[in-house]
């Protein structure tokens, strides 16, 4: 036995030390690292009926990659433009929501952290009582205002400032005020709670020197508050591009989201490999994606999540 | 300078910020006691609570509710022993596995729910088929499937939580219970157990909100067992009823409730430890005078007033009748609609005349076109007379009852369901 592991059961006993371990194990192993290989796995693998798994057709093949980028074989097109464009769609807009989200999020956040009274407390159970609503009672909510006889369309039509109802649903513009309004909390906290910890002195002292308050900002609060801005952005960035909810309820008919095109396989295709696949270049494009920016921004990995 | 200016721009920012995050659920709950049959604000049309009663009676709601609070129940237990594994593995791991190892159980936060739930769903079944046994065996069954996924994440918030005070233990107290002869699994139980007991209520309140409220992953597991939220998504994406905006309302209310409470709960705490500090020592002795509940306790304040007003609501929900305002506006409907068909009509005939006019003109070599229908139902017989629903159907007259007396002999006109605005 390693003396790790010899030390481990010193300090917690056999049966303690089994059982943390035990737990432990299972997590990591079972739930997390087996899985994601296992769905690695089966997206190399075709689409078999049940009993020919494990047979000789089962061998591994790219042929669900290859659908992603080249589309179904004698296809009218070269590309498989329609699963792409979708692709890249949802990266882009969850990269607008981030950036939507960032903005709006981060005075509230510095606001929060910085002023001190009683009604910050309120602020904040304000925050958190819609985090704690459903997901998909959030977008219904939403969807009332939005709709075509909904509350904005009311309100603009009896101002006069249109005179036919707006299609914010068909526009996406309900869909992104979803997705932003999903993840508010997730993008605030982590600003908050290194915001909070800033020293009030390096204000007061740059503010002393003579900088406008947008410099204090861009020299002073931002470049401390960075491990909190990567953190709030890449949880943000990952939930808008893995969001299902909001795009099925809020979502434009003739426009999809990635993971509307991942459910589809499984549930209405019935296609589980091809599926997997889907997943995979989702999960990986999305991590490469926040490694890139993090490099871009000289922020270590180290400072997320905490 | 333009200190005011500033003050001003960042309460008008923070009143708009609370808006868009308040706003939809003040709206959302509001369209749960309106009568109209889509949930919408305007035009309002009767303070009704049928919806309420439409809800409690719907069995997929109620069975939804119960696969929840099951799969709920499964999963705080599972991941708060496995976070609380993984808290204790974390402060005492090898250091150069440290990295590595709190890399994978943070990981799960970051992969969307949707990779959770297909890789929970695909590997399961793989070790299921492995083991030789059926599509009905207990790995496949749908809740253990949403547990399994769900615990997957929801172990790693109950990790964080967890770790968080497990770093303020002094590890002495558990050495010197072993020292005293105490077990490993007794110091355990009566050292450290009682001291993260907050943590761990905090942590089990969160993974079974998380569960409650969880949808990407449990799409792809719940097989059998729909949960509360997918139900609720079923409903949603097909055709949407005031009945959801009660059951939202009912969360909202509870929510607040909840979160009202806690706070007064901790500033009464706070208020206690405060006056204990500043008490003297005849008054420590034991006529130490507390503030009340509610001196200088606004959250207890807002917490009475919000219960005297669901209480009110209650009441009044027992007493009230809207039999008549909902008769009242059926009535107005069936005023306007008939107004719409009168005015159709009268379009049709001039038009028709015009074309008469036309015809006249072109020299009449064609006989009469068409018989002057003199009866008192003028065309609303012909097919196309129906048309004028359409342009109206955005409007969305859905009345879930149907129109009582129909005898203006406009036939099928007023069926609801001629009518139905469908969103």
């Amino acid at each position: 036995m390693p003396q790790f592991l010899k030390e481990f059961f010193n300090r917690n006993g056999t049966g303690m030390g089994l059982a943390i371990l035990g737990l432990v194990l299972f997590w990591t192993i079972g739930l997390i690292i087996l899985p994601q290989l296992s769905m690695l796995d089966f997206s190399f693998r075709p689409n078999l009926p049940p009993p020919e798994i494990g047979g000789p057709k089962d061998v591994y093949t790219l042929e669900n990659y290859k659908y992603l980028i080249y589309g179904p074989e004698g296809g009218s097109q070269d590309y498989n433009t329609v699963d792409l464009r979708v692709f890249f769609r949802t990266l882009v807009a969850a990269v607008c929501v981030t950036i939507f989200n960032l903005i709006i999020c981060y005075p509230i956040a510095y606001y929060l952290g910085q002023s001190e009274g009683s009604h910050i407390r309120i602020f904040a159970i304000m925050l958190i009582i819609p985090y704690w609503i459903n997901e998909i009672l959030r977008a219904f909510a939403l969807r009332i205002i939005f709709g075509e006889t909904g509350v904005l369309n009311t309100l603009f039509l009896g101002l006069g400032v249109w005179d036919t109802p707006f299609d914010f649903i068909r526009n996406d513009i309900a869909l992104y005020a979803g997705l932003g309004y999903a993840y508010i909390l997730l993008m605030i906290f982590p600003m908050y709670n290194v915001i909070e910890s800033l020293d009030k002195n390096q204000i007061e002292a740059a503010r002393d020197l003579g900088a406008p308050w947008w410099r204090i900002h861009w020299r002073v609060v931002i470049p401390y508050a960075k491990p909190g801005i990567s953190s709030g952005c890449t949880m943000v960035f990952m939930l808008s591009a893995g969001a299902l909810a909001a795009p099925q309820i809020l979502g434009g008919p003739s426009s999809l989201w990635f993971t509307q095109l991942i459910y589809q396989q499984f549930n209405d295709n019935n296609d589980w490999p091809q599926g997997a696949a889907y997943a995979i270049v989702l999960l990986v494009t999305c991590i490469l994606f926040v490694l890139a920016v993090m490099r871009l921004f000289k922020v270590n990995m180290g400072d997320i999540g905490k | 300078m333009n200190n005011s200016f500033l003050r001003i721009s960042i309460w008008v920012y923070l009143a708009i910020f609370f808006l868009y995050l308040l706003g939809p659920l003040v709206i959302m709950s509001i369209t749960a006691f309106n009568s109209s049959g889509f949930p919408r604000m305007s035009p309002w049309e009767c303070l009704t609570f049928q919806w309420f009663g439409e809800l409690f009676q719907d069995q997929r709601i109620l069975n939804g509710i119960k696969n929840s609070l099951i799969i709920g129940l499964g999963t705080v237990v599972l991941s708060v022993a496995m976070g609380l594994a993984g808290a204790l593995m974390l402060t005492q791991i090898w250091p150069k596995l440290r990295a590595t190892y709190y890399t994978i159980i943070i990981a799960p936060i970051l992969i969307p729910g949707v990779v959770l739930g297909i890789s929970t769903l695909v590997f399961w079944d793989r070790i299921n088929r492995m083991l030789g046994l059926g599509a009905d065996s207990f790995l496949s069954n749908g809740i253990f499937l949403t547990v399994i996924g769900q615990s997957t994440f929801i172990a790693s918030y109950c990790m964080l939580v967890l770790v968080a005070r497990l770093q303020r233990y002094d590890v002495a107290l558990t050495e010197a219970a072993l020292d005293l002869g105490a077990s490993h699994a007794q110091a355990f139980r009566k050292i450290l157990l009682p001291f993260m007991r907050p943590a761990i209520a905090s942590a089990a309140v969160l993974a079974f909100l998380a569960s409650f409220e969880n949808y990407n992953t449990t799409t792809f597991t719940f097989g059998e067992y729909p949960t509360l939220t997918i139900e609720l998504a079923q409903k949603v994406r097909y055709g949407i009823t005031p009945a959801i905006s009660a059951l939202a309302f009912i969360i909202v209310a509870l929510t607040v409730f909840f979160a009202l409470m806690n706070e007064a709960k901790l500033k009464r705490q706070e208020l206690v430890a405060v006056a204990r500090k500043n008490a003297t020592v005849e008054e420590l002795a034991g006529k130490i005078k507390l503030p009340s509940f509610f001196a200088g306790n606004m959250a207890a304040v807002l917490l009475v007033v919000f219960a005297v007003a669901t209480i009110t609501v209650v009441g009044t929900a027992a007493t009230y009748n809207p039999g008549q305002c909902i008769a009242d506006i059926r009535e107005q409907k069936q005023l306007e609609a008939e107004q719409r068909i009168q005015e159709l009509r009268k379009q049709r005939e001039e038009r028709r005349k015009q074309r008469e006019a036309e015809e006249a003109e072109q020299g009449g070599a064609q006989t009469a076109p068409k018989p002057s229908n003199n009866s008192g139902f003028g065309n609303v017989f012909a097919p196309n007379s129906l048309d004028g629903s359409e342009t109206e159907g955005e409007d969305g007259v859905s009345e879930p009852e149907s129109a009582p007396s129909n005898n203006s002999g406009f036939g099928g006109v007023f069926d609801p369901n001629s009518l139905q605005g469908d969103e």
